[in-house]
């Protein structure tokens, strides 16, 4: 089924979408984690007031999260399609 | 046809009878629904012409785009649980709001990450196909469809329960009457116009519901001159817990529930059976991934939108005399704070606008629940489990049509049952199963090689029966539905219990497996693995 080229490409593949995938999941994971990580030890430091506003700590992390998650879609999505979509067409084509 | 004729009829005498109540009925609210109703039985019957295979009824053919997918799956998302829920939350506590619509997203790069591209590259109409790709087809069907049934039906009960209360204090409808026009409408959207139905109506009701939501919070901002910091400094002044409601509160207070909830929610996500059958309605890979992108940005706005009415609310309904009743909380319970919000900012038009969209909203969860739970009946059980193999398409669409009646049946039966139970414990008890069940024997199956039948089956159902006993026995069921006086299992939510378990015993299993069977099951894992990663072999669309 698979030619030499197809295997050599598909390589190029797994290697190539392991180094998109682990940093980004990562940064899911910490990120997530240490937010509920605060919530669960240190909910008085989430409750501090970012300098004379009235807007807390926690909440605007709380958004900052809500669009770094977003924006972890947006970037996988823009790596997988310029770097792991032409791999796949060659051997989607291939075979 | 003639039926759904016949049920609009059925619906409208029901809504005239109880505008006929004692209070003024909202005619917006029940033109609104009325015309969302008929034009969703339109499509419906649109639909049912196109609705000839099990493909076009599992997956509407496979031909939606990744922007109508985003927001068919953003639609799945905002239900009305979660949107008068979420509100409800922040109305009552704050910040802790945050903690569960955080929690309900950041499940989205998880699915997009790991599980959106190998499910549409393996599977064709539910993610058991992905498990019994390499796997032994009955056993893994019959857990598979198992893991399925119990999250939905859960599922079904909270929103079937949620619905009749909503729809009760809305329209004035007796409870029992209003879960059953759900039920019917949501058996004929199924059962007529199968996905292709499903998806669109989702697809209005989103739409509609990030108008409403949007047009809500612009107008809650607008009496604040658009500055966050005014809102927020005036809910602080009139919010009885005061300061405290810009801080975490009670809802997590140790590091286990921490840790516990944050996984149900997390992986929980990415094991929704109705969400992940999404994912065969696009043609392929690259739809799959944008319809991830849409739906991550949909719903993470809507959240954003969430927490401004909620805030909202604390500070034009909470010392409103109008919305309260005479112990001073407010008319419904929490959860109506943002309807009472609706006609704060912008009068009967934007109240019945609201109303009409949250009862779109349950017809629209319900269908797509309905649906997976049909299928996995259907096409695990039936097609898969028990005939194998001689399967006849026809036969197979009958029983996913029979399927989707019982189901139908089942929900509103289930929900005049559990009318008077507090059900909020079934959603995080399905989110615990499909984190404890449905996502480990997914993603083990996809990525581990040495995984084999014994192991996934060993390792899910233990999981699965762990997570049903510790809720029972903890705080939520045991102390306030039981009426014991202290919980043997101390934690509210199960899942990193129950997924521990279930990750041990699948590996255990797997690797003291030396059976015929599985070792032929690890030779098939490369072959798996490539067309996992390259999609080549996968189905195409359907050519309308």
């Amino acid at each position: 089924m698979q030619t030499r080229n197809t295997k050599e490409i598909y390589q190029q593949l797994k290697k190539a979408r392991i180094k998109i995938l682990i940093p980004l999941i990562l940064l899911t994971i910490t990120s997530y984690f240490f937010f509920i990580w605060i919530i669960a030890f240190n909910p008085i430091f989430f409750g501090i007031l970012i300098f004379d506003t009235n807007i807390s700590i926690g909440i605007f992390l709380g958004f900052l999260l809500i669009l770094l998650i977003f924006l972890i879609t947006l970037i996988y999505v823009y790596l997988a399609n310029k770097i792991l979509e032409p791999l796949i067409n060659k051997i989607q084509t291939n075979v | 046809m003639y039926k759904l004729i016949f049920l609009l009829g059925l619906l409208i005498s029901n809504l005239l009878y109880a505008g006929a109540g004692d209070e003024e009925p909202n005619y917006t609210a029940i033109i609104m629904f009325i015309l969302f109703v008929g034009v969703t039985l339109f499509i419906t019957y649109w639909a049912s012409k196109k609705t000839h295979t099990a493909k076009s009824f599992y997956t509407a053919g496979g031909n939606i785009t990744g922007l109508q997918n985003g927001l068919a799956i953003s639609g799945d998302f905002m239900s009305a649980a979660s949107f008068l829920g979420i509100s409800g939350l922040v109305y009552l506590s704050g910040f802790d709001g945050l903690i569960y619509s955080i929690g309900f997203l950041v499940g989205w790069p998880i699915i997009l990450l790991l599980i959106a591209e190998p499910l549409r590259n393996l599977g064709k109409y539910s993610f058991s196909d992905v498990v019994s790709f390499r796997l032994k087809q009955k056993p893994i069907r019959i857990l598979a469809a198992c893991g399925s049934l119990s999250t939905v039906i859960l599922y079904l009960i909270a929103q079937m329960v949620g619905a009749g209360k909503l729809i009760e204090i809305l329209f004035g409808l007796p409870y029992y009457s209003a879960v059953m026009i759900v039920g019917g409408l949501m058996i004929s959207y199924v059962t007529f116009g199968g996905m292709l139905a499903t998806t669109w109506v989702q697809i209005i009701k989103a739409v509609l519901l990030l108008f409403g939501a949007t047009l809500m919070a612009l107008l809650v901002l607008s009496q604040f001159e658009f500055n966050f910091n005014q809102l927020f400094s005036e809910a602080v002044n009139i919010h009885s817990k005061g300061e405290y409601i810009m801080a975490p509160g009670g809802l997590i207070s140790d590091p286990v529930s921490a840790i516990s909830l944050g996984l149900a929610l997390m992986f929980g996500t990415a094991g929704l059976p109705h969400i992940l059958m999404r994912f065969f309605t696009v043609p392929d890979a690259v739809q799959a991934r944008k319809s991830v992108v849409y739906a991550t940005g949909f719903i993470g706005y809507f959240y954003i939108l969430t927490f401004i009415i909620g805030f909202g609310a604390i500070v034009l309904v909470s010392n409103n005399p109008e919305y309260l009743n005479n112990s001073g909380a407010l008319i419904g319970n929490n959860n109506m704070a943002a309807i009472h919000l609706s006609h704060a900012v912008g009068g009967d038009i934007l109240l019945g606008f609201i109303s009409a969209v949250a009862f779109a909203t349950i017809l629209a969860v319900v269908s797509g629940l309905t649906l997976a739970g049909a299928s996995a009946i259907s096409h695990d059980l039936y097609a898969n489990a028990f005939i194998k193999g001689q399967n006849n398409e026809k036969i197979e669409m009958k029983v996913s049509k029979l399927a989707t009646i019982f189901l139908g049946v089942l929900a509103v039966f289930l929900g005049i049952l559990f009318e008077e139970q507090n059900v909020a414990f079934m959603v995080g008890l399905a989110f615990a199963i499909a984190a404890t069940t449905n996502f480990p024997i997914l993603i083990l199956s996809i990525y581990w090689k040495n995984l084999t039948t014994r192991g996934a089956v060993i390792g899910g159902s233990a999981g699965l029966f762990i997570a049903i006993f510790l809720v029972i026995l903890g705080p939520v069921v045991w102390v306030d539905i039981f009426g014991n006086n202290e919980a043997i299992f101390p934690y509210k939510y199960p899942a990193l219990f129950s997924m521990i378990v279930t990750f041990v015993g699948i590996w255990f299993f797997s690797k003291t497996d030396k059976s015929k069977n599985s070792i032929n099951e690890k030779k098939l894992f490369e072959s798996q693995y490539f067309r996992s990663q390259t999609g080549v072999g996968i189905d195409k669309p359907n050519a309308y």
